[in-house]
């Protein structure tokens, strides 16, 4: 039994091992949930799971019908994967980040990262506010303007 | 006559590409075809030139998208771009073969984007005359 289970580990690990190599050519994040990209990221990139917190992203879904002034309704078909995606990589999911949500409180519902503490802060202090006003920029939630990994979920100073 | 004999080469061999496009739409068409005349008994074809009205017009339903050219352009060969900034490749089947081929795809934009927009479905008659509209160019 324990043999059994020693090779089992070790094929995960060999596998876990394959799928890292493969996944470092690849410029997609290999985690992310692929309806996720492929509907959400139609419009704008698919952002980060771990920038909102569990009921943002359920507010968000549960009234696509009127998203940010358009209607973004998905089949119920389309729509599963992607709650449960959005649910289990939440800021306050297990695979958050708590600093993510710090600040947040607790009867706080932001419908946008911009609106996100953490968010306001990094780009407070490094950000000249009325560089969103320009309009190839468009608005601060094109974070891809300056951010050129933003659509991979790169969003350091140099990406 | 050197560049008569390379335009009329060019022209010849464009001619297999101008016939594809619209092939490859022509299922979605058909059954659209199917719904107009079941909506309208008096319905006598899609027309590209009432697509092109429709796609220009200005509607008041929505602020954010009064028309189908606040996010697509009012020149469908030209890339778009949606409101959040993400580029949206050209309508025109010409520079985009693979527009209206996958049923599925088609309906979910036209339900959302007629709400948006119109604020109400669109009948079959005008998704007709849009996708030929944006087959003829």
């Amino acid at each position: 039994m324990n043999k059994r289970v020693s090779i089992g580990a070790f094929s995960a690990l060999i596998l876990g091992l394959s799928l890292a190599l493969v996944g470092t050519g690849n410029s997609a994040l290999p985690q992310v949930e692929p309806a996720y990209v492929k509907e959400c990221g139609a419009c704008h990139i698919p952002y980060p799971a771990q920038y909102l917190p569990k009921r943002s992203w359920e507010r968000i879904l549960g009234s696509l019908d009127k998203h940010f002034g358009e209607n973004a309704t998905l089949s119920p078909k389309a729509l599963t994967p992607i709650k449960t995606y959005l649910d289990s990589h939440a800021a306050d999911s297990a695979a958050g980040n708590p600093r993510i949500m710090r600040d947040v409180g607790v009867n706080i519902m932001p419908l946008r990262i911009v609106e996100m503490p953490f968010w306001i802060h990094i780009h407070r202090k490094q950000i000249d506010r009325h560089a969103f006003d320009n309009p190839k920029i468009k608005n601060a939630g094109n974070c891809g303007a300056c951010h050129r990994g933003a659509a991979n979920g790169k969003f350091g100073d140099d990406d | 006559m050197k560049n008569r004999l390379f335009v009329t080469f060019a022209l010849v061999a464009l001619m297999p590409m101008i016939a594809y496009a619209g092939a490859a739409q022509k299922p979605i068409i058909d059954s659209y075809l199917a719904a107009a005349k079941a909506e309208n008994a008096a319905f006598s074809g899609f027309s590209a030139e009432r697509g092109k009205t429709f796609f220009l017009a200005k509607h008041d339903a929505s602020a954010d998208t009064p028309s189908c050219t606040t996010c697509h352009t009012a020149d469908p060969t030209k890339a778009g771009q949606s409101r959040a900034g993400k580029e949206i490749a050209p309508m025109a089947v010409s520079k985009t073969p693979d527009r209206f081929t996958d049923a599925e795809k088609v309906e979910k934009w036209f339900t959302r984007n007629c709400q948006s927009v119109l604020g109400r479905a669109c009948t079959a008659q005008e998704k007709g005359d849009f996708i030929t509209f944006m087959s003829s160019l």
